[in-house]
């Protein structure tokens, strides 16, 4: 259930910026999650719901947008997978360094204003 | 029949990288310009507010020069016997402050206090780590005027704790050899973050199928900086190797 200190984080983001910008509505939130994150989008989908009702973030979507993990081989360059891996997803060869999918972070968000 | 739960989820791949609204072109994000709809553009840290928790711990850290090691682990894998070894090293001549975080009960605070040391118990109840701006306040209310280490013992659990820095200098990792070689590649991130890896009931390998070397190759592609120490409690076998790095660690910073 960690999901529930994101989507209160999320949500306080949201009013906070909707109210900065004198929004009336919050129509869209995109996230950028890494796939490390170990983040259940549909928990935190339900989780965010829950915590928006009755303020002006009411019934948003989520858009998350997935951060994959970056693969740095020293054979075959950089290339990308949705998991942890150990071995070039190219070559399959080991001698890889492995960096990125640990994002957390809200990109933007849609409003009416 | 509920309606289906408002999220999309898409893959970022190298779209991100183009320039100029990469992410417009995967094509979910073109509804504007309609009405009254206006895009924001955030771009923060949905960690933001414990990331300043952090920072406050940091600097009351740095001010008393107190050197500050956070163990994550599953439960039982020795976090609080590591807890028990350093303080019948440091005592007497480091001063240790010690801040147990578990989700219920005060029984690793009552077990560290009969070492006579200053300690705190966090009961997280819900959550499933310790947060910053939890333990910024239990430091504020603990006497660290002797302290120059501080050990915080997070909830056990391999997953959250993880993605929470709590300003520490050092994080410790746990993984015990009952526990099975699989751990870094099922939780990356604690292994990736924390400066040290410590395998512990290492008297338990001849009863176990726990392949070191597996742990040692993933635990290092997850971060190559990480430096590794097996241990037993029991035998004492690695513990000075692991205690002896613990104190030069505080030394190099803090003298």
């Amino acid at each position: 259930m960690h999901e529930l200190g994101v989507a209160n984080e999320i949500l306080d983001v949201a009013l906070s910026e909707a109210e900065r910008h004198a929004a009336k509505k919050v129509t869209s939130i995109r996230l950028l999650v890494g796939v490390l994150r170990s983040i259940e989008p549909g928990n935190l989908s339900f989780l965010f719901e829950h915590l928006a009702r009755g303020t002006p973030a009411e019934g948003a979507l989520l858009e998350i947008v997935e951060e994959p993990v970056r693969v740095e081989c020293e054979a075959c360059g950089v290339s990308e997978t949705p998991s942890f891996t150990l071995e070039c997803p190219r070559c399959k060869g080991a001698d890889v360094s492995i960096k990125g999918g640990d994002s957390l972070s809200i990109l933007s968000m849609d409003v009416d204003s | 029949m509920r309606a289906p739960l408002p999220y999309k989820v898409r893959s970022l791949g190298h779209a991100r990288r183009r320039k100029n609204g990469g992410h417009d072109r995967c094509g979910i994000l073109t509804r504007m310009g309609t009405g009254g709809n206006v895009r924001i553009d955030v771009g923060r840290s949905i960690q933001q507010s414990a990331d300043e928790a952090a920072a406050a711990i940091r600097a009351l850290l740095a001010g008393r020069k107190i050197y500050a090691i956070n163990l994550i682990s599953s439960p039982g894998s020795g976090k609080t016997t590591l807890i028990e070894a350093l303080l019948a090293r440091f005592d007497g001549k480091g001063g240790v402050a010690v801040v147990e975080g578990d989700i219920e009960t005060e029984i690793d605070a009552d077990r560290i206090r009969k070492h006579g040391v200053e300690v705190r118990q966090i009961n997280t109840r819900s959550s499933c780590h310790i947060q910053p701006s939890r333990l910024l306040s239990v430091l504020r209310e603990m006497d660290l005027s002797e302290t120059r280490l501080l050990l915080v013992e997070n909830v056990g659990n391999l997953v959250c704790p993880a993605e929470v820095p709590l300003g520490e200098d050092a994080r410790v990792v746990l993984l015990s050899v009952t526990e099975g070689d699989e751990k870094p590649l099922k939780y990356p991130l604690v292994f990736r973050t924390s400066d040290l890896l410590v395998i512990t009931k290492t008297d338990l390998l001849p009863y176990v199928t726990f392949d070191v070397d597996r742990v040692r190759r993933a635990a290092r592609a997850a971060n190559p900086a990480v430096e590794i120490f097996e241990v037993s409690a029991t035998t004492g076998a690695g513990m000075s190797a692991l205690l002896d790095r613990i104190e030069a660690l505080r030394t190099a910073k803090n003298g």
